[in-house]
């Protein structure tokens, strides 16, 4: 929820563009993966590339890594272009392109010594401490001389995720990282990436769990269908979703604040975009206004002018699933509307009033 | 934001080199180093599967057998009665054949003995441990090659490799690299557990090694005999290397390279027949297509190292294979 957000400020270094991406697109054949795409990405950055699945995000790390190439645009990654300078670049990046996977044959340990060898370092005991840390710092020290193949689902994170920061990376790309966990293993997986963030590491976390992109994110950009649909700070994108809830002890009292609430819009207040009712699980009418949460006083003042009394007034700050589902959701379909509990709710009656209408 | 988006001057100012934990050390990035890297990298994990230690047990298998066999055919002779040894009367031909004495027959025997037994010795027991290599050994390096090139596509290890930070080059040097040192190390590994299986074996036959080959012409040209066989175990590794990126699984490395090796002399009998068949400048053309294939030359090459043809041929196959998996390697996009 919006009171675990976090936050990320690394002064002085803000203005640093990590990633920038400039019209990239991707094609395979007909099959447009990724269209134009323009990504912004500064350092310190837990930015989270949210959307459904295929709306192309793993061909953008695919792309920004290099392992395929664009067919049309540019990715810049440390000032460098991708095209001319990948291995300068990707020594810089610590790296999970979905499902990690590693050698089946060897165990946790050898696989960080294989990987080791590949990006670089010394060959030989001297980086064995840097193992030893990774491997205590994903938790994984117990297991380090299981043989890979059997580890479970949330080890293969882990183990994926010890690979990404052997180099101890300023960028870390994971891709999915919280795939076929169970709630324990995102949970783990998202205070590592927290503890990440403090580090100074920039993240580009892809991931189609927008509860968990919301937890750990500053920055997100929404994709769909390979489009580039909204770009931007997590809070400010949740302001967009702001919503204050009022539940009156009765349906005429709910009657008699929706006409309040109209006419104080007719009167001028701007800052009331809509409101509507809806029934909740109880079967209770419930008063939705989309305002500020900031202004859930002057709403209670207002409706006790009035001798309403609420039963329960809040604010509700939003999720980034409702904003979500509000870009991705075209006009006509009820999603649009309310996001994900339209969809989920099939039993709740509404009838929303557009302020300004 | 501009397509024409420049890669942003002086990078190197506006992102200095990440200052990283102490506990981290690169090595050497030079080109040669990150290969020389790259290939104990490739050497480290073919050392560690369970398949390389099995057919690394099956060539040692393979080599220590063939003498053992040899020895024990050496000592059946010597302990079969002496009746059984040399040309005996038939039956009913008393009058026209006169029966061997005990003594010819042991004289015989002893001929039998040494004639079997050669094998056993230098340098005929290099000769024949070498032919054993080239032929069902070459299986094993096929397997091995296919498995660590192709299986990096199956397994979807290869997006690992390739965003770690040396480029598709240096990982394809470090793979042909380390199918290099399987097919010397694997080859020398055979001939010397060979040759000292049948030099321990030797005293069975009762006839003793000599050392009057050894001079220093033959140490060379056994050399280069050892130096050809090689080659052709890294040609068929190439073989491997080349099918398994192209199919991107294991499967075809090792099936393709093993059709290439077992289709060919078939390929070339019947070429050969057709060729024989039709007495014409098209039969003639198809006679001489075998003289192209890679056994053949391998062959040729082997019994004659100065074989000018045999050398340029085995050596664009061997090139082209290379060129194409360099360019595949280099040009694909990696979406297993």
């Amino acid at each position: 929820m919006l009171n675990e957000y976090y936050e990320v400020e690394t002064p002085g270094q803000a203005t640093d563009t990590i990633i920038s991406t400039s019209r990239l697109t991707k094609a395979f054949g007909k099959l447009v993966a990724v269209n134009d795409l323009n990504l912004e990405v500064m350092r310190g950055d837990v930015f989270g590339f949210l959307g459904p699945n295929g709306s192309g995000k793993t061909t953008t790390i695919r792309m920004l890594l290099g392992l395929i190439r664009p067919t049309a645009g540019r990715a810049i990654l440390f000032g460098m272009d991708n095209a001319d300078q990948l291995p300068a670049i990707l020594q810089r990046i610590g790296a999970i392109v979905e499902t990690p996977v590693f050698y089946p044959y060897l165990t946790g340990m050898d696989n960080l010594r294989v990987v080791a060898a590949a990006s670089g370092l010394q060959s030989g005991k001297i980086n064995q401490r840097r193992i030893d840390e990774v491997l205590e710092l994903v938790e994984l020290r117990k297991q380090e001389k299981l043989i890979y193949r059997k580890y479970s689902l949330g080890m293969k994170q882990r183990l994926g995720i010890a690979a990404a920061l052997l180099t101890d990376p300023e960028l870390v790309m994971l891709d999915e990282p919280t795939n076929g966990l169970d709630p324990a293993g995102m949970f783990e997986i998202r205070q590592l990436i927290r503890r990440l963030a403090e580090l100074g590491k920039t993240i580009f976390l892809s991931s189609h769990l927008l509860n968990e992109v919301q937890q750990v994110c500053n920055r997100v950009a929404i994709l769909q269908k390979g489009n580039l649909i909204k770009q931007g700070n997590v809070r400010e994108l949740l302001r967009g979703s702001e919503q204050v809830l009022i539940r009156l002890r009765s349906a005429e009292e709910t009657q008699a604040a929706l006409a309040a609430l109209r006419e104080l819009r007719d009167q001028g207040a701007t800052w009331i975009s809509r409101f509507y009712t809806e029934m909740d699980r109880q079967g209770q009418p419930l008063i939705r206004v989309d305002a500020p949460t900031a202004r859930s006083a002057e709403l209670n003042q207002l409706l006790a002018r009035r001798d309403l009394f609420a039963a329960e007034i809040h604010p509700y700050e939003g999720s980034l699933e409702e904003v979500f589902m509000q870009l991705t959701t075209p006009v006509n379909q009820p999603g649009r509307r309310r996001g994900m509990e339209a969809l989920a709710s099939s039993d709740k009656s509404s009838s929303p009033e557009k302020g300004g209408a | 934001m501009s397509s024409q988006l420049p890669a942003q001057a002086g990078s190197e100012e506006r992102f200095p080199l990440p200052e990283r934990s102490s506990s981290v050390h690169f090595g050497r990035q030079d080109y040669l180093s990150v290969v020389l890297r790259l290939v104990g990298m490739e050497l480290y994990k073919i050392r560690r599967r369970t398949m390389s230690k099995i057919l690394v047990s099956i060539a040692a298998a393979l080599a220590i057998l063939l003498f053992v066999a040899i020895a024990a055919g050496v000592l059946f002779v010597q302990n079969a009665p002496l009746e059984n040894t040399g040309n005996t009367c038939p039956p009913g031909q008393s009058t026209s054949c006169t029966t061997p004495s005990p003594d010819e027959l042991k004289a015989q025997r002893k001929i039998a003995v040494e004639a079997l037994s050669t094998p056993l010795r230098l340098p005929a027991s290099l000769t024949l441990i070498v032919q054993v290599a080239l032929t069902p050994a070459t299986i094993l390096i096929i397997i091995l090659v296919g498995t660590i090139v192709g299986g990096e596509y199956s397994v979807g290890t290869i997006r690992l490799l390739y965003t770690r930070g040396p480029t598709r080059t240096q990982f394809l040097l470090g793979k042909l690299g380390a199918a290099f040192v399987c097919s010397a190390l694997g080859l020398l590994l055979m001939v010397l557990l060979g040759i000292l299986t049948g030099q321990l074996l030797n005293p069975v036959s009762g006839t003793p090694q000599t050392f009057d080959f050894l001079t220093a012409d033959w140490i060379g040209r056994t050399l280069l005999y050892i130096l050809i066989a090689v080659f052709d175990w890294f040609i068929y590794a190439v073989i491997a290397l080349f099918f398994g990126l192209l199919g991107q699984a294991t499967a075809a490395g090792i099936v393709a390279a093993l059709m290439w090796y077992f289709i060919e002399p078939i390929l070339s009998g019947i070429l050969e027949l057709i060729g024989n068949i039709n007495h014409n400048a098209f039969g003639d053309f198809l006679k001489a297509i075998p003289d192209y294939f890679i056994s053949n030359n391998m062959t040729a090459l082997l019994a004659n190292p100065s074989n000018l043809h045999a050398l340029i041929v085995l050596i664009c196959y061997f090139i082209v294979f290379i060129g194409l998996a360099w360019w595949i390697n280099a040009r694909r996009d990696v979406t297993t």
